[in-house]
């Protein structure tokens, strides 16, 4: 990183943490070196002396929200093996809160605000207000497929996985046209630690992602809180990885202990190098 | 042979559909919840055309069965256009409809880069610039230096150029055949 690069981010961050503060989040240092590091299947985490380094510090944020905290936040490093380019790097910084008794609206609203507290910091300008559309509806305008009722073969042209069908159009054909947007109700199959509900139509997962100038910046849930669904959500991520020859990961059993203890909660995951290329102009995820 | 995504490189000739590319652009990508993709752009070396493509991590792409040759052009007939290998000696006819513009650069003698595709020619490199004798234009006007007015050409190939109006019948030029624009006189 170049002396500016780093200015920048410094701004950015001392930025985050006054925001943090002033709205009652506490902040919550959580273990770097975990035991199990992420639900997602295609999450590869960094091994480190028979545990691993955290993909994201979700599971020990949602165990301090079970112990009654509160809103948290925390911002720090994360690792995420098989993930380098331009805009993607093994080590990161995440910053993670989680409101109590927020749903995805409210969450928006704060991640808007966030992204101008983050451009005022830096004395660029503010995007202009985010649009909120659904996934479906994104997906019909630019490719004319209607997720709800298309097949593999309809969404890629190819006979493969639901998913993969709907990540290489996405890929290919979605995302470069994104621009600035928040997305939510995402296919249920990719619903991750998020709740599931029906729409009327389908069954979509209750997340948002926020993309701007076409780079993802965070992702959000509406928290689960059923342990059953929770385990059986792990076992399922682990048979998938076990069909592709990888590792189990280890089930994190106090998370599913834990969240049935957890309020109502809209939980937040932005990556904050991201955000600072992204309000900077940078073509990479480092500073030029 | 096959290439994983990790090895997509600008460059790489790769065979999809029964069909070559060439690899013009490329780009890792990862959505948060889903899968690791390498997005490219693709070339098709027979006919230009460029797609777009995503591949998945783990899966594979095949090795297109392309070659190069230094050839040097011989002559024209019915059969199409005759090159001959400069370390076989082999010759090898190409169809016009092959050779696309790079047809109307040609002059006896020149190499050339002849690409094959299951052995068979399927495309030519023609050198950046080449030095051809204009066998008809308007007469020139002394001294009109000025640019941006240009008159048409027709050289000794048979190709047509824009060039400046001081240029005239019988002189030699030099022509960028990737924009087929006029570069300088040349003397000979």
């Amino acid at each position: 990183m170049t002396p500016d690069g780093l200015r920048a981010r410094a701004l950015v961050l001392r930025a985050l943490r006054r925001w943090f503060d002033a709205n009652g989040y506490l902040e919550v240092p959580t273990p770097v070196l975990v035991p199990s590091p992420a639900l997602e299947e295609h999450l590869h985490p960094v091994r480190a002396d028979g545990g691993f380094l955290r993909t994201s510090p979700e599971f020990a944020l949602k165990k301090a929200l079970a112990s009654g905290l509160g809103r948290v936040v925390e911002i720090g490093p994360c690792f995420r093996d098989r993930e380098i380019g331009p805009w993607h790097a093994r080590e990161f910084t995440m910053c993670e809160w989680y409101r109590v008794g927020a749903g995805l609206a409210e969450g928006m609203d704060e991640v808007e605000e966030l992204i101008g507290v983050a451009a005022s910091a830096l004395g660029v300008a503010r995007p202009a207000p985010i649009p909120r559309r659904s996934v479906r509806e994104v997906f019909e305008a630019t490719c004319s497929v209607d997720l709800a009722r298309a097949a593999p073969d309809d969404i890629s042209g190819r006979d493969e996985p639901w998913d993969d069908a709907f990540f290489r159009r996405w890929v290919t054909d979605v995302e470069p046209k994104l621009g600035t947007t928040f997305l939510f109700d995402w296919p249920a199959s990719q619903a991750a630690l998020a709740r599931v509900r029906s729409d009327g139509v389908w069954p979509v997962a209750e997340r948002f992602e926020v993309y701007v100038n076409g780079i993802e910046l965070a992702n959000a849930f509406l928290e689960l809180t059923d342990p059953a669904e929770l385990r059986r959500r792990f076992a399922e991520s682990n048979a998938a990885r076990a069909a592709a020859g990888e590792e189990p990961h280890p089930v994190d059993l106090d998370l599913v202990a834990a969240v049935r203890r957890m309020p109502r909660t809209t939980g937040v995951a932005l990556g904050v190098d991201r955000l600072v290329a992204v309000l900077m102009g940078w073509s990479a995820i480092t500073a030029p | 042979m096959a290439y994983q995504t990790s090895d997509i490189r600008k460059g790489l000739k790769v065979e999809m559909d029964g069909h070559p590319y060439v690899v013009a652009d490329f780009q890792f990508v990862k959505p948060g919840k889903g899968q690791a993709f390498t997005r490219t752009r693709l070339k098709s070396l027979l006919t230009g055309q460029v797609i777009e493509r995503s591949f998945r991590s783990g899966e594979t792409l095949d090795e297109a069965d392309i070659a190069d040759a230094n050839m040097q052009y011989l002559y024209q007939d019915g059969d199409g256009y005759h090159f001959m290998n400069l370390e076989s000696y082999d010759q090898v006819a190409i169809q016009p409809s092959s050779l696309g513009d790079a047809a109307q650069w040609l002059v006896e003698q020149m190499h050339v880069q002849v690409l094959f595709y299951k052995s068979r020619p399927v495309n030519i490199d023609v050198p950046n610039f080449v030095e051809l004798e204009i066998t008809y234009c308007e007469p020139g006007v002394r001294g009109n230096t000025a640019t941006g007015t240009t008159k048409q050409a027709t050289l000794s190939t048979g190709a047509t150029v824009q060039v400046p109006l001081f240029i005239n019948q019988g002189e030699w030029i030099r022509i960028d055949t990737r924009t087929g624009q006029y570069v300088e006189r040349v003397k000979k």
